[in-house]
C-alpha cells in the first residue's frame, strides 16, 4: 500500500520483490499507523535442507528472519510484508566458523561474535576494525553477518568489508543447489542481492589475509552508532623490501546505491611508496569518481568531500598497519 | 530532626518507574477496551474527494470506522481562541475538505487489537487531489501563493506590533548598525512516552473518563466537555505517570478528540489510542521554527542603543485546542528579550503564519528564540569591534544597582544576579585558560602545511551567554503577557493514622513533584517524608487550575502552596494538643511526627493520636471546633522570580568533517535556595541535551512544499549519552526579594540557554574562517558549508 517513488524501490519490484523497502520509504510519512506487523506465518527450520524447502515452497511470500535488527523494524512499520517468515536462527549449521587459512564464516554467526574473537580478528584485521561500526552493542548481540550482507544497506559496513575482502557468498536453493557469488557481482543494487528469494545465503568466504597487509576503515556518523554518513575501508600490502605498495583497495559506504570500490583510485597507489601527497591525490580521484546523493543528514557536496577526507585517514591507516 | 528541604532524597517516584511498576496509559487495560489507529495523509495539502472505508469494516476484528464526516454528529468542531485579531479557522478532528499536513487524519478504526487496526487502516482508500504546498515561511507569506484555508484571506494567522522607547532615535544618534535574518530550525519535543489516551463514555450517567497523558487536567476537561457537549463536571480527566513532555502535552491533539468522539459514539467501550513512534516524529506537535530579522544599532564601547525586531513564527497547519501558543511565543518574545541587558529602545513586530507542517505546539522555553537572537547579536557586536563577547555582555547588563526596575514591556525585574554569575563563571569554567589553548591552537595551525591529513591545531571554541527566565516571574509579569493566572491552590488532610494527604494542582510529567513537594511538607509539618504522599493529576481531586505543570511555575507556586498548607495543618495539630495537654498553642512543635510541649518531652503525642482524636473522637477537641483536620492554602509569589544562567560551552571543531565536539558544559545559576539538588541539577542538564541536540543533530525537516522528512528516529536524531559532555553547575549565592519561598524553577533554563551558547561557541570556533552562524541548526555539513571548504547545497 505504501508505494515508493524511489528509483531503486521502482526496480525493486519490477524485478518482483513485493514491498522490499527503502530507507526512502521509511522517510515517506506513515500513510496509516503502523506499530504491528501485518498478519505473517512463522516457520523456525532447525535444519538447512528444511529451510530451503520452506523457501522453494512459498518463493518470494517467504522472507528469512536472521538476527531481525533490519527485518523486524521494516514489519512493524508495515514497510515489508511478507506472508511468511522463515527464522533461520535455530539452524545449528548456519553458525559456525572455520579458520584454516582462508576464512569460512556461517550466515547466522552473530556480528558480536567476531568482535569478541580475538582469532578472527587477527586473522581477518579488516573485520576486526569495521565491525565495532555497526549499530551499538545490543544491534551487534543479535545481529547476523549474513543478515547484514543479504540486507545489502549500501550504508552498511560489512557489505563494503566483503567487496574490499573479495569475499564470495556461498547460497544454496532446494532446486539449485549450492553456487558461489564473488563480493564484486553479489551487490546489485539498494537492498537488492544477486541472491534469489528462494536462496540462502549460507555462508562467507574471506581469502586468507597476506602478510604485510593492513586494514583500515572510518567513518563519520551524525552520533555515535548511527548508519554512517559516509564510511570507508582500505587495505594495502606493502612490499616488505621496498615498501612499495603491491595491492591497493579502498571502498565506501554510503555514497551510492551499493558499497563501491575506488578502483581507479587504488591502482595509484600500487608501485609506489605510500607518501601522504600520493595518498591525497588518491583521495581527489577517488572523491571526482563519486556521485552521491544528499538526504536530511548531509549534502552530496558533503559526501563527496567526506569520501576524500576518509580516504586519507583510512588508507593512512592501512599503511601504518601493514608496516 | 533531619531536614529534607535542600538535600538529595532520592526520588519517591524511582523505584515504582525503575521496576516496571508505572502507570502509563499503556499499562492499563480495562475489559471491553477497543484500539483506535488512524489512516493519515501522505500529502502535505491535498484536496480530499472521497474515503471509501467499505472493506475496513469488513475487516475481522474491526468495531467501527469513523470518517470526519461520521464523526461530526459525536464531536463538535474544534475552535481554537486566542487573542483578538487571531484568525481561528474552525476544523473537524478528522480531515474533511481537505489535508493540511503530512500526517493529517482522515479516519479512525477501532478494532479488538492495535494490529487488527492497522490492517484495516490500509484496507481504507481515500482519493486524494494534490495541492501546491507550504514548506517555508517565504512560501507562506508569497502573496500569489497558495492557502491553506479557503475561507481566510491570507496565511498569516496573527501580527502584532509593540514598540518601547524611542528607537528611531536611538539608531539616529548611535555609531554602529547591523542588520541580520537569524533562523530557528523546527524541532520537536520527543517525550520518552509518546501521546495517548483511553477515553470512556458511561451513557447510564452521562459521563465521561479521560485518562491521557497531558501536562494538567482541568483544561482538558473544558475541551472535552465543549466538543462532547457534556457539561465540564461530567467530564473526569485522570493522568496517570506520564512520561515526558515538553510542552507537547499542553494541549490536546486532534487525535485525542477524535477517539473521544469515537468514545462517545460506542458508549460504554472505552478506547485506546496509543501514538507511534512516526506518529509522533510527523504530527505529534513540533516547535520552534521562527526567523527573526534584527537590526541593531550600538555605540563604539558595544553598548546596544536599540534593537528592531521582526520576526515570523511558521504556526503548522492547525492551531492547537486550548491555547494559542503561536502568538503567545511572539508575546513572550517581545516581553523578554532585553533579558537583564539595558535595552530600552526596541520594536517588536510578530507574525505567525499556517504552513503544510504538523502544529507548533509549546517546547521547554517557548520564547528562546529572544535569548538566541540576542546572544547571537552580542557576538556580533563583540566581532564588529574586535571586543571580548564577555566584556560586551559585561557592558550592556544592568547595573547592579538598578534593581528593581522594570522591563520596557512592564514585568519588574529584581534581585538580579548574573554579574555575581559572570564573575564565578569566570573562575570555576577559567576562560582564561581555555583563550589561552585556543591561542596556542591558533598558532600552531597558522604554521602547519595546510590541507595535510593530522594538521596540528586543534578548532576550539568557547560561547559564553547570559539569560533570565520567568520562573514564574514577578506579580506584574502575567499581566504584561496577558496572561494572568489566579494563586496556586494546594489542599492536604492530616489522615486518620496520622499521615498527611497534599492534594496539588501539578501533573507532574518527570519533574519529581512527589519527592520536593513532600520534603517540604514533612519539614514543615515536622514528620519523615514517607508520612507525606503527594496526589495530583485527577481532575476529581485536583485543586482546580486551568494551569498544571508549565512554565517553570512549580518550585515557586506549588512549593509555597504546600508549605502553606502544611503549616496550616501543623497549626491545627498544635490548636488540638495544646487543648489536650493544657499548653499554648505556640508551645506545641511538632518533631519526628509527634507533637509535643517545648521543653517538657513527656508531654507528648503522636500525630497518629492527635489525627484519631480530630477524627473519631470530637469530645475531645477544642470547644465548638469541627472534627478532622483539614486545610486548603492559596499562596501568591511575590517578586523576584527570575531564574538566572549563565552558560559557558566548549566546543572543538574538526576542521576537516565538520563534526562538533561539545567538550565542556558550565553552568552558573541562580534559581534561588534549592530543595533538591539531584532534581534540580537533572532538569538543567536534560534541557541542555535538547539544545545541544537542536543545535547540532535534531531537525523536524520539510521541504519546501511540506514534504515530511524526519518521521523515524533514523532521521531525527536526539543526542545520547555518547553526545552530550558531562554537565558541570554550580549555584551562586541566592538573593532573597520579597519571597518568603525563595524557589524558583530550572525546568525551561537549560534548553533556553544551550543553543546560544552552542552557537555561539561554534561561531568562535570558526573565526578563522570569518564563518557567521545565523542559521541555529549546525550540522556537519553545514559546519563545512560555513568554513567555506563545500558549496551550499540546499
Ligand atoms: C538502531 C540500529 C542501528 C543500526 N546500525 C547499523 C550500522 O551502523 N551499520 C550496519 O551495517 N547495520 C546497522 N544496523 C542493522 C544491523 O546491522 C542488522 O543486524 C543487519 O543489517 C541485518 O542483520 P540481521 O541478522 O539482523 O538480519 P535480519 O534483519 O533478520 O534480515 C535482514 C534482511 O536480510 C535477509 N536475510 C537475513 N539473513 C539471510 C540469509 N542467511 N539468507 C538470505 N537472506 C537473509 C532477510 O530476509 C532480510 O531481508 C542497525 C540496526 C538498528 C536497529
Amino acid at each position: 500500500m505504501l508505494s515508493c517513488a524511489d528509483d531503486n524501490c521502482k526496480r525493486l519490484r519490477r524485478r518482483g520483490v513485493r514491498e522490499l523497502s527503502c530507507r526512502a520509504q521509511l522517510r515517506r510519512a506513515c500513510k496509516a499507523a503502523a506499530m504491528k506487523p501485518p498478519p505473517f506465518a512463522y516457520d523456525a527450520p532447525e535444519t538447512i535442507d528444511e529451510a530451503l524447502g520452506l523457501l522453494d515452497e512459498h518463493g518470494d511470500e517467504a522472507k528469512v528472519l536472521a538476527g531481525g535488527q533490519s527485518l523486524i523494524p521494516l514489519l512493524s512499520m508495515r514497510l515489508a510484508r511478507p506472508a511468511r517468515l522463515v527464522d533461520i536462527a535455530r539452524i545449528a549449521e548456519l553458525g559456525q566458523i572455520f579458520l584454516n587459512g582462508s576464512t569460512r564464516i556461517g550466515a547466522t554467526v552473530r556480528q558480536c561474535a567476531v568482535e569478541r574473537s580475538a582469532e578472527l580478528r587477527t586473522a581477518n584485521p579488516l573485520l576486526g576494525k569495521a565491525i565495532p561500526f555497526i549499530g551499538h552493542g545490543p544491534i551487534r548481540n543479535r545481529g547476523t553477518i549474513g543478515g547484514s550482507v543479504a540486507h545489502a544497506d549500501p550504508a552498511a559496513e560489512l557489505p563494503a568489508v566483503m567487496l574490499l575482502l573479495e569475499a564470495e557468498m556461498v547460497l544454496r536453493s532446494a532446486s539449485g543447489g549450492e553456487r558461489t557469488v564473488p563480493a564484486a557481482e553479489f551487490f546489485e543494487g539498494f537492498l537488492t542481492t544477486a541472491a534469489q528469494p528462494q536462496e540462502l545465503l549460507v555462508e562467507l568466504r574471506l581469502p586468507a589475509w597476506l602478510p604485510g597487509t593492513g586494514a583500515g576503515f572510518q567513518e563519520i556518523a551524525r552520533r555515535h552508532g548511527d548508519f554512517a554518513i559516509v564510511g570507508a575501508g582500505a587495505v594495502v600490502q606493502l612490499d616488505p623490501g621496498t615498501g612499495l605498495v603491491t595491492d591497493s583497495r579502498l571502498a565506501f559506504t554510503g555514497v551510492a546505491g551499493t558499497p563501491v570500490r575506488a578502483t581507479e583510485a587504488e591502482r595509484m597507489l600500487v608501485g609506489h611508496e605510500p607518501t601522504i601527497a600520493a595518498i591525497a591525490e588518491m583521495a581527489a580521484v577517488a572523491r571526482a569518481g563519486l556521485e552521491p546523493s544528499g538526504d536530511v543528514h548531509a549534502s552530496a557536496a558533503y559526501r563527496r568531500h567526506i569520501a576524500g577526507v576518509l580516504t586519507e585517514r583510512v588508507v593512512k591507516e592501512a599503511v601504518d598497519a601493514a608496516r | 530532626m533531619q531536614r529534607f528541604t535542600g538535600t538529595r532524597v532520592t526520588r519517591v517516584e524511582d523505584p515504582r518507574i525503575l521496576t516496571g511498576g508505572g502507570n502509563y496509559i499503556d499499562d492499563r487495560n480495562p475489559p471491553g477496551l477497543g484500539h483506535a489507529a488512524f489512516v493519515r495523509s501522505p500529502f502535505a495539502h491535498a484536496r480530499v474527494h472521497s474515503i471509501d472505508t467499505t472493506a475496513a469494516r469488513a475487516h475481522p476484528g474491526v468495531i467501527a470506522v469513523f470518517t470526519g464526516a461520521e464523526l461530526g454528529p459525536h464531536i463538535a468542531p474544534i475552535v481554537t481562541q486566542g487573542p483578538p485579531g487571531m484568525s481561528c479557522p474552525r476544523f473537524t478532528c478528522l480531515a474533511t475538505d481537505k489535508v493540511r499536513m503530512v500526517g493529517d487524519p482522515v479516519a479512525l478504526v477501532i478494532a479488538e487489537s492495535r494490529a487488527v487496526a492497522e490492517d484495516a487502516c490500509e484496507l481504507v482508500e481515500v482519493e486524494y487531489e494534490e495541492l501546491a504546498g507550504i514548506g517555508s515561511i517565504e512560501r507562506a507569506l508569497a502573496p500569489d501563493g497558495p492557502r491553506i484555508w479557503d475561507d481566510l484571506d491570507s496565511n498569516v494567522l496573527y501580527e502584532e506590533a509593540a514598540t518601547y522607547g524611542d528607537p528611531d532615535a536611538a539608531f539616529a544618534a548611535a555609531a554602529h548598525t547591523i542588520n541580520e535574518t537569524f533562523v530557528q530550525h523546527r524541532i520537536t519535543n520527543c517525550p520518552m512516552e509518546t501521546r495517548g489516551v483511553i477515553a470512556t463514555y458511561e451513557p447510564g450517567r452521562n459521563h465521561f473518563t479521560y485518562m491521557g497523558t497531558l501536562q494538567g487536567t482541568q483544561m482538558a476537561r473544558f475541551v472535552i466537555s465543549t466538543a462532547l457537549s457534556l457539561p465540564a463536571t461530567n467530564v473526569d480527566v485522570v493522568l496517570g505517570d506520564v512520561g515526558g513532555s515538553f510542552g507537547q502535552k499542553s494541549s490536546i491533539g486532534h487525535e485525542e478528540l477524535a477517539v473521544c468522539g469515537a468514545a462517545k459514539a460506542l458508549a460504554g467501550r472505552p478506547i485506546k489510542w496509543i501514538e507511534d513512534r512516526t506518529e509522533n516524529l510527523s504530527v505529534g506537535g513540533q516547535a520552534r521554527e521562527e526567523t527573526v530579522t534584527a537590526q541593531v544599532a550600538f555605540d563604539a564601547d558595544g553598548r546596544i542603543r536599540g534593537l528592531r525586531l521582526d520576526m515570523v513564527l511558521a504556526g503548522g497547519a492547525y492551531p492547537i485546542a486550548s491555547a494559542p501558543i503561536t502568538t503567545l511565543v511572539g508575546t513572550l518574545a517581545r516581553v523578554l528579550v532585553p533579558g537583564a541587558y539595558d535595552i530600552a529602545d526596541y520594536s517588536f513586530r510578530h507574525r505567525a503564519v499556517f504552513t503544510n507542517k504538523a502544529p507548533y505546539v509549546a517546547y521547554r522555553g517557548p520564547w528562546a528564540i529572544e535569548t538566541w537572537v540576542r546572544e547571537r547579536v552580542l557576538d556580533r557586536i563583540a566581532r564588529e569591534l574586535g571586543l571580548d563577547p564577555v566584556e560586551v555582555r559585561r557592558r550592556n547588563l544592568l547595573a547592579a544597582d538598578a534593581f528593581p526596575c522594570k522591563l520596557p514591556a512592564g514585568p519588574t525585574l529584581a534581585g538580579i544576579t548574573l554579574r555575581a554569575a559572570l564573575d564565578k563563571a569566570e573562575r570555576v569554567a577559567d576562560w582564561a585558560g581555555f583563550r589561552a589553548e585556543q591561542a596556542s591552537e591558533r598558532a600552531r595551525r597558522a604554521v602547519a602545511q595546510p590541507g595535510q591529513p593530522g594538521q596540528p591545531g586543534r578548532v576550539l571554541g568557547l560561547g559564553v551567554v547570559s539569560f533570565i527566565e520567568p520562573a514564574p516571574g514577578p506579580p506584574d509579569y502575567g499581566p504584561s503577557i496577558g496572561f494572568t493566572l489566579p494563586p496556586e491552590r494546594a489542599t492536604a488532610r492530616l489522615e486518620v493514622d496520622g499521615t498527611l494527604s497534599v492534594y496539588t494542582s501539578q501533573a507532574p510529567h518527570g519533574q519529581g513533584h512527589e519527592t520536593t513537594l513532600a520534603q517540604l511538607a514533612a519539614d514543615e509539618l515536622g514528620v519523615s517524608m514517607s508520612a507525606v504522599r503527594v496526589i495530583h493529576s485527577d481532575s476529581r481531586t485536583a485543586p482546580f487550575s486551568m494551569m498544571g505543570t508549565g512554565g517553570s511555575r512549580s518550585a515557586t507556586v506549588a512549593s509555597g502552596s504546600v508549605i502553606g498548607v502544611a503549616r496550616a495543618v501543623r497549626d491545627q495539630v498544635a490548636e488540638i494538643v495544646a487543648h489536650m495537654l493544657e499548653a499554648n498553642p505556640t508551645d506545641i512543635e511538632v518533631v519526628d511526627g509527634v507533637a509535643r510541649v517545648k521543653g517538657s518531652p513527656d508531654k507528648a503525642m503522636p500525630l497518629a493520636q492527635v489525627a484519631m482524636t480530630a477524627w473519631l473522637a470530637p469530645q475531645y477537641l477544642p470547644p465548638g471546633r469541627n472534627p478532622g483536620i483539614e486545610a486548603t492554602f492559596d499562596f501568591r509569589a511575590g517578586d523576584g522570580g527570575w531564574t538566572q544562567s549563565v552558560h559557558s560551552c566548549f566546543v572543538e571543531v574538526d576542521p576537516e568533517t565538520g563534526v562538533v565536539k561539545v567538550l565542556r558544559y558550565v553552568v552558573v545559576e541562580d534559581c534561588g535556595d534549592v530543595i533538591n539538588p539531584a532534581i534540580v541539577e537533572g532538569q538543567i542538564r536534560g534541557g541542555i541535551a535538547q539544545g545541544i541536540g537542536e543545535v547540532l543533530y535534531e531537525h523536524s525537516a520539510y521541504d519546501d512544499d511540506g514534504t515530511f522528512k524526519a518521521g523515524t528516529f533514523m532521521d531525527y536524531l536526539i543526542p545520547s549519552s555518547m553526545e552530550i559532555p558531562s554537565i558541570e553547575i554550580h549555584h551562586v549565592d541566592a538573593t532573597v526579594v520579597t519571597q518568603e519561598v525563595n524557589f524558583r524553577g530550572v525546568g525551561e533554563g537549560g534548553a533556553i540557554g544551550a543553543p546560544a551558547a552552542v552557537c555561539s561557541a561554534v561561531e568562535d570556533a570558526l573565526s578563522p574562517w570569518n564563518a557567521k552562524v545565523v542559521e541555529q541548526y549546525l550540522p556537519p555539513s553545514r559546519v563545512l558549508e560555513l568554513m567555506g571548504v563545500i558549496p551550499v547545497e540546499r
